[in-house]
């Protein structure tokens, strides 16, 4: 099934964000902090007034003119107090790029420096072992245990104690971000390349002090989003320009700023051990220190969420999560395709398949003796509903006997066990609308490249109306116009969305049988270029099935909602923070060969298989993409993707050429293998598919370097100069 | 068509005259902005994601790594421009059903690359056009079906 966005995308006939403009508009340029962490005491922008072609230069003092209805209590867009280098302190709209950019050269600020919090092993250099200082910036605090954690670690006739650090990643969509601003009477408007059109009214309105009705988020295509499109980051900037100048203002993020301003996954340091009693995994404790970097208190999502992934999908007697989220002079944490689970996973799974070696039990055997199956309770209690983890090992372990046998002396196989859980967020809706000649789908959310949208809304549509995909059109909309729905992230759009479609679709058909007079619903059908609908052997044209009204005012129109979903955890285990509840539990197994080079590190995967727990899989093609795609970005995070941040929070690597995202040669043959018969609550079964085949890779490759050399990695990414210390301090 | 001074650049087999263009500005931005053909992506700016990839004279350039005025009278083909090339339909086509796209900011990039390659040296393995490509940077796709789409190619024959 070819996708309906590709002849456009093939032609170089679609628009992006980036390549958006409209009549009379400016050009913006954003002045970055010159230091991680001070109090501005003085910002000079007539400098960069005077410069050519300027027609707007804004900082602190003029976004507070800007917005007099604005509470006190809003966190300014221009700080007083920088948090990370290169946060924007002011901005510039001029009639050309380059005057703009020359402008925001001229701006001068006096700032007085602050002590500068660079990193956890700076900020919190003896915890655990140490307790924490009074005085520890942490914007979030969690922990939960359940049963007996000391008896149990005390009879254990095996402990294992490992240490881990991950790295900071970046998401690097081709496209940066990019928006245009307009303000028309008392609406501001934003069209803006992003995962979230009501995210963004959301977050830019609450920082704008603008009630929804006031400002109005058009989605454009995206360029890839991996979790960076989310949240509002451009568009505030752009806004307040727009005002300030009185004409549509354009800002796009350039490519070393991309790197530098998105709010992406940061680095952590994970502690985990376990106690093993007559082969059986009973108890397990975890630690983890998160670095949040500029993220706000009370804003800290990521760390109650991602210590969950720390225990594993494992049946456990007694375990104690504790962790911190820790304030740093970097940007704020932010989403990143499965943000942190790839990076908890590396940890998690390498330390089960490590313990399994270190008892002498096969490491796939050993996780498919504790793994959850539906029925089980996770560590926070919650229950785990139809789980294809044991399914998928049992693949896994059939797939590695194979390739043991057919693959050269030296190459190393690991397998790396991964899980996700989908977040569907608030509720949200679609509408339909048939006529004679089609089927509209009226709904919010843009296209980021998975195909959630232009596949998987418009699947779910040909499937339950029986029309062909060419009969069905998407139309968007923006927050003015299209239904609400929260985003696409999470792996949630057809599980919620495309739920929502097959919801409307069904009221259609059931409507139409009604009118053909018929007992049960009607199929879809076309015929020369008019749709017609059947059932009991009645059959008619649509057209003769419409009522006037409708014929000439869009069509019959029927609604479809979804609603949020989620599970519950025993309060009752949670002592501190917040922990959450998502469902549908998603396995993804992997089974990784890999290639060490003794000299020089270099670790190549040679081959790669994924097994992916589908529930059901809606269109085959898309769900490939997703899981091939998902991989090839998990390899970066498991061999060379690392965002450096020196001593004074200058991010080092901001550019292609440093930080390095997997090339075409790099990537290893991929066979993906969907696993079904587990279902997921989304239309027919499904699971979400976007974020689960990223999480096991790093495990997967780490464990596979430990078969190859019998020597464990403790630190993503799995680089050659890591991997070459490591060998040589054997 | 040319400038009063006589510079034009011929893109897509049409001449735009160029006189006022700076010395410094760059391919890319004179397509996007000037000519307004904004197929040719805008990616890193410093010749490392391969999005603003075009023909120059037949052979690929990164347009954000060549000034416009260097271009001289050699003809400049632009993903608008790929498909009166026999080369370039094939090569939408083999992307076309082999789904070997995704977001598709990468696309006319690898579209335009291959092209040139494809034209360039018609005898090229699967595998030596796929070590050209190695410029061409895609977030999306895992590189998987953009793989499966050069075999195809190469399958079909030159
Ligand atoms: S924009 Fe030219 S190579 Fe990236
Ligand atoms: S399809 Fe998105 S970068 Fe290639």
């Amino acid at each position: 099934m070819i996708r309906a966005d590709a002849p456009a995308k093939l032609e170089g006939r679609i628009r992006f964000g980036t390549d958006r403009t409209r009549p009379g508009m400016l050009w913006a340029a954003l002045v970055p902090a010159p230091v991680a962490h001070g109090r501005i005491r003085q910002l000079d922008l007539d400098p960069a007034r005077r410069a050519p072609g300027v027609v707007a230069a804004i900082g602190a003092a003029e976004e507070r003119a800007l917005l007099p209805g604005r509470g006190a209590e809003a966190t300014p867009i221009f700080p007083g107090e920088i948090r990370y280098r290169n946060q924007p302190i002011a901005a510039i709209a001029a009639r050309s790029l380059e005057e703009a950019r020359a402008a925001a050269r001229a701006v001068r600020a006096e700032i007085e420096p602050l002590p500068l919090l660079a990193d956890l092993d700076s900020v919190l250099p003896g915890w655990p072992e140490e307790g924490l200082p009074a005085d520890a910036p942490i914007n979030a605090h969690v922990r939960a245990r359940h049963g007996d954690v000391e008896g149990e670690f005390a009879r254990a006739d095996r402990v294992r104690r490992d240490a881990f650090r991950t790295s900071g990643v970046a998401q690097v969509p081709l496209e940066p971000h990019a928006c245009i601003a307009w303000i028309e009477g008392e609406v501001w408007h934003v069209l803006t390349s992003t995962q979230s059109p009501f995210g963004v009214r959301e977050d830019a309105g609450e920082l704008l002090g603008l009630p929804p009705e006031r400002l109005v988020v058009e989605g454009s295509w995206v360029g890839g989003g991996f979790g960076g499109k989310v949240a509002a980051l451009v568009e505030p900037y752009a806004l307040l320009l727009a005002a300030a100048s009185g004409a549509p203002v354009r800002l796009a993020l350039t490519y070393r700023e991309e790197f530098q301003l998105t709010r992406s996954t940061l680095p952590a340091r994970v502690w985990i051990a376990s106690a093993v009693r007559g082969g059986h995994l009973t108890a397990r404790t975890v630690r983890l220190l998160l670095d949040t970097g500029g993220s706000l208190p009370g804003r800290d999502f990521a760390t109650g969420y991602a210590i969950a992934f720390l225990l594993g999908p494992y049946r456990l007697d007694a375990f104690e999560v504790e962790g911190y989220a820790v304030r740093t002079h970097k940007p704020p944490f932010g989403s990143h395709r499965a943000p942190l689970a790839p990076q908890c996973t590396f940890a998690a799974d390498g330390h089960t398949d490590a313990l399994a070696r270190d008892l002498g039990v096969d490491p796939v055997a050993f996780r498919r003796a504790h793994v959850w199956t539906a029925g089980d309770r996770t560590a926070l209690g919650q229950e785990v509903g139809p789980f294809g983890a044991a399914a998928a090992l049992d693949r896994a372990r059939a797939l590695q006997e194979e390739w043991r046998r057919s693959m050269p002396a030296g190459t190393g196989l690991g397998v790396g066990l991964g899980y996700w859980s989908t977040g569907t967020g608030a509720g949200g809706e679609v509408r339909l609308s048939l006529t004679p000649e089609r089927l509209t789908i009226h709904e919010g959310e843009r296209e980021i490249g998975s195909g959630s949208v232009v596949r998987g809304l418009v699947a779910m549509a040909e499937r339950t109306l029986g029309l062909p995909a060419d009969r069905i059109v998407l139309e968007y909309g923006d927050t003015a116009t299209a239904p609400y729905d929260a985003g696409v992230f999470g792996s949630r759009t057809l599980g919620a969305l495309g739920q929502a479609v097959g919801a409307a679709a069904h009221e259609l058909t059931a409507e139409l049988g009604r009118r053909l007079g018929a007992a049960g619903p009607a199929r879809l059908g076309v015929e020369g270029d008019e749709l017609w609908a059947a059932a009991d052997g009645r059959r008619s044209p649509i057209a003769q099935l419409l009522t006037p009204g409708e014929r000439d005012h869009g069509g019959l129109l029927r609604t479809g909602r979804h609603y949020g979903r989620s599970g519950a955890i025993d309060p009752a285990r949670v002592h501190a923070g917040e922990f959450y509840a998502y469902h549908d539990f998603t396995a993804s197994v992997h089974l990784a060969a890999v290639q060490v080079d003794r000299e020089t590190g270099q670790v190549t995967v040679l081959r790669y298989a994924a097994i992916q727990d589908a529930g059901r899989v809606i269109d085959p093609p898309t769900f490939r993409a997703q899981v091939e795609g998902g991989v090839a970005m998990g390899l970066g995070t498991a061999l060379t993707e690392e965002m450096l941040w020196g001593p004074d929070g200058r991010l080092e690597n901001p550019g292609l050429l440093d930080y390095r995202v997997p090339t075409l040669l790099e990537i290893p043959p991929i066979e993906v293998i969907p696993l079904e018969g587990f279902p997921g609550a989304g239309p027919e079964g499904a699971k979400g598919v976007g974020e689960p085949p990223i999480i096991p890779v790093p495990a997967a490759v780490a464990n596979a370097v430990a078969d190859a050399t019998g020597v464990r990695l403790y630190e993503l990414p799995l680089t050659p100069e890591r991997v070459a210390r490591a060998l040589m301090a054997r | 068509m040319s400038g009063p001074d006589g510079s034009a650049l011929v893109v897509n087999g049409r001449a735009h005259p160029i006189d006022g263009v700076p010395s410094h500005e760059r391919l890319l931005d004179t397509l996007r902005g000037r000519l307004d053909l904004k197929g040719t992506k805008e990616g890193c700016r410093t010749g490392n994601c391969g999005a603003c990839t075009v023909l120059v004279d037949g052979r690929s350039a990164l347009s954000c790594l060549v000034l416009t005025h260097e271009v001289g009278d050699e003809p400049v083909t632009t993903i608008e421009g790929i498909a009166a090339d026999p080369n370039g339909r094939r090569v939408q086509q083999a992307f076309l059903e082999e789904g070997a796209l995704q977001c598709g900011y990468c696309t006319p990039g690898f579209v335009v690359a291959l092209t040139g390659l494809l034209s360039e040296s018609p005898g090229a393995t699967a595998e030596e056009l796929l070590t050209d490509l190695q410029g061409n940077l895609c977030r999306c796709t895992g590189y998987a079906a953009i793989v499966r789409a050069v075999r195809t190619l190469r399958a079909e024959g030159p």
